[in-house]
């Protein structure tokens, strides 16, 4: 996997960190699902298997998310949320932790095998960090990228029953994740998720 | 014969999800309800029977496996998925608030209900490390509707909590499965999903690279740590048990937990011959650690269902120590906990039923004077909490001594001692739990004492269930019900 693919895959992951909008977070994942996508088509022998994952996971997802936004309009800004520059300064750090302090997980590509590690800290990262529903979606799906790049750098790659099973349980577990967050949004006017502290001991 | 069995006990369940998500009166709901979960019971029962009576010889196809400990797990599964179906209709009779919108509730209650027990018996079954960590996702899905099914705020913040986190943890598990299947292919993958296979693994293992097996490990136990709740990161557990309808509270916590925990066992001792004992050391570490938290929360006052939450995450403490310390004697006391964990924990969660419904507030305040509003319901939390406690002759505290014998007769002297100061710590806390919330201020009144019979007959149906299991102590050690489970989890 050459070194400019890798660095897109990454950097559209720290833009999901920042970037304000939902759509705009939704976007840029589903641009990296594209990314791999079409990767994954130019690296197959089952090449329908790698279309239908393609349309699965950088259309199908985004566009349910971005149905999701749709009915849950927020008035302003989620108030709660850090602003971006420390968001990023996190991010930064955690990847470099990551980095640092991760161990080779044996991959061919040891590239593929930082940038897949990287995917996956930043998905935690903007799951942790950023407080709109959404977002946590997006952290969770980007998470998701880092996995599947993973699979990826698998010479032979991983079963395709597998691939796509796994897909089925992201459609399922983002039809989930969707109607929490309108159910949230009913419940409070906002997706802010730091509305929800009622539980501590 | 078998397989047909193995296909009824999976297909039955989601058949029932699929005739109970129509919308049907709520007296017809209840009986399509018994006889489906009869039924799934029955066949996951007569499976595991069919197992156990022939040990030493797994009953295996192309896609499944029923080794001895799956069969004890899947008895576990069906057992409470039976008490948990049973007692759905008391809760939906009561519950007046929900996630999905009027007559809908009901009929996405049952499918999502039955739909997650289904997950949960395909994990039980599943003979590749693949499969079990997609069917442990599905279980997220429909769990974590159900966490949320009241409704209200903080059900919808223990359910968003449970999705966010477990998902996220099972990206890591996934990772590992990963990074294990790139070694054991070692660069000739081909697609080949048996090589993820449990024998296989286990077949592979020792030709691994020492570092690469253990990372891999590390991530998978690591990851599926955020699914069975344990230490440190537990953090949806307490919210989610406490939030969720209690028939899910007890499916959560009897059924979910270890089943997971199975998988975890499962993938280390496959792992074994590649990474030696470390593996075993990790499931002390997160077993010691689980304890070492749950332990002062046993001593708080706590509003009764985020008790018995944080006394699972004592006795997911305990399994792990058990299957970490590998020896016989502590295999069986993990076996005899499982069941015995399972019947106490449901009795405790069923027991809230009539304790919410005639005082609702007791979902946010520690528990005081139980017997004056509920009789029945306070007998059957005084036995859930004895038994959980681990006061003889409750089976778990026979399971508890077997596992800390074996944690002895394996040499891990210092961990023993830690894990049963713990637990002393542990049962003084639930023991003064009882006491102050059910024992105190028994001034029963005419009205609360109506209206307790079937919460009685569950309470002894239980109660003898659990004498019953404590004659395991007997059994089990040395049986070859043990031996085989030592021999392959897998």
């Amino acid at each position: 996997m050459s070194a400019a693919f890798l660095w897109a895959l990454v950097t559209l992951g720290f833009a999901a960190v920042v970037v304000r909008r939902r759509s705009l977070g939704i976007t840029l994942m589903g641009a990296q699902s594209i990314l791999l996508g079409l990767h994954a088509i130019g690296d197959t022998h089952d090449v329908p298997l790698a279309i239908a994952i393609l349309v699965g996971r950088g259309v199908v997802l985004p566009l349910a998310l971005l149905a999701v936004v749709r009915g849950t309009r927020e008035r302003r800004r989620v108030s709660s949320e850090l602003l971006a520059l420390p968001r990023l300064v996190i991010a930064v750090g955690a990847v470099a932790a990551g980095a640092a302090l991760v161990p080779s997980v044996g991959l061919i590509d040891p590239g593929a095998e930082r940038a897949a590690i990287a995917l996956l800290v930043l998905g935690i990262v903007i799951a942790a960090v950023r407080q709109a529903v959404v977002f946590q979606v997006v952290g969770f799906l980007v998470a998701e990228n880092g996995v599947y790049l993973a699979g990826l750098a698998v010479s032979g790659g991983v079963p395709g029953a597998i691939e796509l099973a796994l897909l089925f349980d992201l459609v399922a577990v983002l039809a989930v994740a969707a109607a929490f967050g309108t159910k949230i949004h009913e419940h409070f006017g906002t997706s802010d998720t730091n509305l929800l502290r009622g539980l501590r001991d | 014969m078998t397989e047909a069995l193995v296909i009824a006990t999976l297909a039955l369940p989601v058949c029932a999800a699929g005739l109970l998500a129509l919308r049907l009166p709520p007296a017809a709901a209840r009986r399509l309800n018994t006889a489906c979960a009869l039924a799934v019971a029955g066949a996951a029962a007569a499976l595991a029977i069919v197992e156990l009576s022939q040990i030493g010889t797994p009953v295996a196809g192309r896609w499944y496996a029923i080794d001895p400990a799956g069969a004890v797990f899947l008895l576990v599964i069906a057992a409470v998925g039976l008490m948990s179906a049973l007692a759905s209709p008391a809760y939906l009779s009561a519950s007046v608030q929900s996630f999905f919108k009027g007559a809908r509730a009901r009929a996405a209650y049952y499918a999502a209900l039955y739909l997650f027990w289904a997950a949960l018996l395909a994990v039980a079954v599943a003979d590749n490390l693949a499969v079990a960590w997609l069917l442990i996702e599905a279980t997220t899905a429909a769990s974590a509707l159900l966490v949320a099914f009241s409704g209200r705020p903080n059900a919808l913040e223990a359910g968003w909590k449970y999705l966010v986190l477990t998902t996220l943890g099972l990206a890591v598990a996934l990772l590992g499965i990963i990074a294990l299947y790139a070694e054991l292919a070692g660069g000739h993958g081909h697609g080949a999903l048996a090589t993820l296979d449990w024998h296989s693994i286990h077949r592979l293992a020792a030709g691994l690279d020492e570092r690469p097996a253990l990372l891999a490990l590390v991530l998978i136990i690591g990851g599926l740590a955020a699914k069975v709740g344990w230490s440190p990161v537990h953090n949806w557990l307490p919210d989610a048990h406490s939030e969720a309808p209690p028939p899910v509270s007890a499916l959560l916590s009897a059924a979910l937990l270890p089943t997971v925990m199975l998988v975890a066992w499962r993938a280390q001792v496959a792992l074994e011959p590649g990474t030696g004992g470390a593996g075993s050391g990790l499931l002390l570490a997160f077993g010691l650690g689980s304890l070492a938290v749950a332990v002062p929360f046993l001593w708080r006052e706590l509003p009764l269902k985020r008790l018995l939450a944080y006394s699972s995450l004592e006795h997911m403490g305990i399994l792990a120590i058990g299957m970490g310390f590998a020896h016989p004697l502590a295999t069986a006391g993990v076996l005899l906990h499982v069941g015995g964990h399972a019947l106490a924990k449901s009795l405790g969660f069923y027991a809230t039923i009539p304790l919410l419904r005639r005082d609702p507030e007791l979902g946010r305040r520690p528990a005081h004077g139980l017997f004056a509003i509920s009789p029945a319901g306070a007998t059957a939390i005084t036995v859930s909490l004895i038994s959980l406690g681990g006061l003889p002759p409750s089976p778990l505290f026979f399971s508890e001594l077997l596992i800390l014998l074996g944690g002895l007769a394996a040499g891990q002297t210092v961990v023993v001692v830690v894990a049963a100061a713990l637990l002393a710590l542990g049962f003084l806390g639930l023991a003064q739990s009882t006491i102050e919330g059910v024992v105190s201020d028994v001034r029963a009144t005419g009205a609360a004492r109506a209206g307790g019979r079937r919460m009685s007959l569950l309470t002894g149906a239980v109660s003898i269930a659990l004498l019953a299991l404590s004659a395991g102590i007997y059994v089990l050690p040395d049986s070859r019900l043990v031996t085989q489970v030592m021999g392959a989890v897998l």
